[in-house]
């Protein structure tokens, strides 16, 4: 089959399978369940099909002309785009499949499904498009879809409040990511991917800062990155796939990809802002996660400070500036490191929701860590599982997480000290609170009956874990990757030589120390209540961290109700009074006058025939010049 | 002489007009307006009739003709329409064609 006959096939089929489903399979459960699953097998192999099969093309079509203005659909399907398919193809079947399992019981799976298929169609989009504009519409499609699976089960005040504040946080950074494209539009004349990077190899193109910066907004957030984090902790209110694939694995990384994909457009000033607000909020994230009881918010907490690695390997990527033609600029060891962070996160981190969703299943549906424990002799398979995540997370040599946080430390270490050791700090911390989450989870004894009595699922729970954790295992080692992604995976900075043992050296002491810490202060696991040893030992240290989880939260909350509610009041004051008024006095003065005209309607003959008279009279008046 | 006899033929005229104005404003039976109507027109050909007279010329007379050609179909298609309105609402009161306002 064509190559980009088949691109276009990866967006309509889940597309078609989600119009499917809403309007004939509604309470079809099983049939609409099974479609969708189909759909993505159909995915994952057309995905890997197009990825591995070396097709890489370009295609595009005018959509919307408006005078000289041209919004195109098309495809730009390269390397970068064809890993991140691939990512989305992958995790995205692991999802479909566990959530077979996880949603069985689920009164409205179908529009659970259907949820999916949308979200894999706009997901699709946003990886093949290839210019601004398309990329925005599919970029607001997945937020879209993300309300709706977030709010899967809007008859609980929870899910409903988190899916209107993701949706909200999210319009945002979307409008900044809007003007970001007009503006680039604006002076660069084309917002196709391809043309501006001809325009910047050509060297002369108008360079500005607002642009990238603007456009990083949208990356702000979709990614939640500081300040527009909020709606992530809260998202987890979706059920446990939906967390897995969309607030983990895809849907959030595609800020990330989004500034690959916009590379061209960086200067070294947007770069600079691109990886301090990744740093800060990689940081903040950790410190957040420590504090954390759910188990799905240390997990949401996590990949926050994720994601802020990613998005400080971006903003790190070196920069070459050649005088001659203008300031070029090649960032690619950046965009190297961040998709190779992305694409292990990717792999681990849905492990560890979707292990989360497992082991909260097995735990009749408790979140509370503290109110787990001892699942390690309950829940083996999974136990195992898990632990593969968290190493592999934490940085544990030769699984996955190591070798990519060790790159981008190396791009921070070349580059930049202070945020070196930001996320060095960072990469302790998440050592800290996976190791400190593993233990509460899994050993000691069961704090609850629900714990007591944990289950492990079957096979249907098992098969996505055992594909992850592979991934997460192998995904590491680059070159075990087929040579389709050798367009953005050669470009990791590799450290040689001594760099190379100071950086294994210096990943060795972060995690140490923050697995040290983790056993230390929860030793004594076997005896843990439900308060947190780290509250009783630390109470300064909790209560100033649980001030700073809060911050933001409260912080928009002032301003929403105290600054925005009472500016929109002042306004709605001045409407009612200017414009409303205005329109009042006049509706009103018709209306009096229809009210007169109306009395002289009696329909009688002889009334109307006075009337005539008198009309008659007053003509001849006139006539006669008596007025 | 003869200005005596217009003003007499005039003033009949006058007096024919204001018979057949106030019957058209004060009667409620169809029919009666609209012979008031038509003695209304027949006065104006009264007065016509007599100017010409008066100024020796057939201008009036002319005149007189066609109101009367016109007239007598007027009165056909008139009497045609209070005829269909009778069918359709069994009277001719216009007190009581009031389907204009209820």
């Amino acid at each position: 089959m064509n190559p980009s006959t088949l691109a276009l096939l990866l967006i309509v089929v889940p597309v078609g399978s989600a119009a499917l489903t809403a309007s004939f399979l509604r309470k079809k459960h099983a049939l609409a369940t099974l479609l969708s699953v189909l759909v993505a097998t159909f995915y994952l192999g057309g995905a890997l099909h197009l990825a591995l099969g070396g097709a890489r093309f370009e295609s595009s079509y005018s959509w919307l002309k408006l005078a000289n203005l041209s919004v195109d659909l098309g495809f730009k399907f390269d390397d970068l785009a064809a890993l991140m398919l691939s990512i989305v193809g992958i995790v995205g079947f692991c999802v479909h499949i566990f959530s077979l399992g996880y949603m069985k019981e689920d009164p409205a799976k179908a529009r659970y499904f259907a949820g999916l298929s949308i979200f894999m169609a706009s997901m699709t989009g946003i990886v093949f498009a290839d210019n601004l504009f398309m990329m925005f519409i599919f970029w607001e499609l997945v937020g879209f879809s993300s309300f709706v699976l977030i709010n899967h089960w809007h008859e609980q005040n929870g899910p409903m409040n988190a899916s209107k504040k993701a949706f909200i946080t999210n319009r945002v950074g979307d409008f900044g990511f809007l003007i970001g494209i007009i503006l680039c539009y604006y002076l660069r004349g084309t917002v196709n991917l391809s043309e501006l990077s001809t325009q910047a190899k050509a060297g002369g193109a108008v360079l500005s800062t607002a642009v990238p910066l603007l456009l990083f907004c949208g990356a702000v957030g979709k990614s939640a990155q500081l300040p527009l984090q909020v709606w992530l902790p809260d998202a987890m209110e979706g059920p446990t796939p939906v967390s897995a694939l969309i607030h983990a694995a895809t849907m959030v990384a595609a800020g990330i990809y989004m500034l690959c994909r916009i590379e061209v457009l960086m200067v070294p000033e947007a770069l600079t802002v691109i990886s301090w607000v990744g740093a800060l909020t990689a940081v903040y994230a950790a410190l957040c996660a420590i504090i954390q009881r759910d188990i799905k918010k240390v997990l949401a907490y996590s990949t926050l400070s994720q994601l802020g690695y990613m998005v400080t390997a971006f903003g790190l990527g070196s920069l070459t500036v050649h005088s001659e033609s203008g300031a070029e600029i090649v960032i690619k060891a950046g965009v190297g490191a961040a998709m190779f962070h992305l694409t292990t996160h990717a792999f681990f981190k849905a492990l560890l929701f979707l292990g989360s969703g497992s082991v909260i299943h097995g735990c009749h549906h408790e979140q509370d860590i503290f109110k787990m424990g001892g699942l390690s002799k309950t829940m083996k398979v999974t136990f195992l599982k898990f632990t593969i995540g968290v190493a592999a997370i934490s940085g544990f040599p030769l699984l996955a997480g190591f070798f990519s946080k060790d790159a981008i430390l190396f791009l921070a270490y070349s580059n930049n000290k202070a945020i070196f050791v930001i996320l060095a700090l960072t990469a302790a911390m998440t050592a800290f609170y996976m190791i400190r989450m593993w233990i509460i989870v899994f050993f000691g004894k069961a704090r609850s009956d629900n714990a007591a009595h944990a289950h492990e699922g079957g096979f249907i729970f098992q098969a996505p874990l055992a594909i992850l954790a592979i991934l997460a295992i192998v995904g590491g080692y680059r070159g075990l990757y087929p040579h389709g992604f050798d367009g953005i995976l050669n470009l990791v900075a590799e450290a040689e030589g001594p760099a190379k043992l100071g950086m294994l050296v210096v990943s060795l002491i972060v995690l140490s120390l923050g697995a040290g810490i983790a056993f230390a202060l929860y030793r004594s696991v076997a005896t843990l209540t439900q308060r947190d040893p780290l509250e009783a030992k630390f109470p300064k240290l909790f209560v100033s961290l649980v001030h700073l989880k809060e911050s933001f939260d409260s912080l928009y909350s002032y301003y929403v109700e105290k600054v925005q509610q009472r500016f929109a009041m002042l306004l709605n004051f001045f409407d009612l009074l200017g414009i409303a008024g205005l329109l009042r006095i006049g509706a009103g003065a018709f209306s009096l006058l229809g009210f007169g005209v109306r009395a002289l309607h009696v329909g009688r003959l002889n009334v109307y025939l006075y009337w005539f008279f008198f009309g008659v009279v007053l003509l001849w008046l006139y006539a006669a010049g008596i007025f | 002489m003869i200005q005596s006899s217009l003003f007499a033929y005039i003033g009949l005229s006058a007096v024919l007009f204001a018979i057949g104005f106030i019957g058209v404003l004060i009667r409620r039976n169809a029919i009666v307006i609209f012979m008031s109507l038509e003695l209304m027109l027949i006065a104006s050909t009264l007065a016509l009739v007599a100017f010409s007279k008066y100024n020796q010329t057939m201008d009036g007379n002319v005149f007189v003709f066609f109101i009367l050609t016109v007239a007598a179909a007027e009165v056909a298609v008139g009497l045609a329409i209070v005829v269909a309105l009778f069918r359709q609402k069994q009277t001719i009161q216009v007190s009581e064609l009031d389907s204009l306002k209820h």
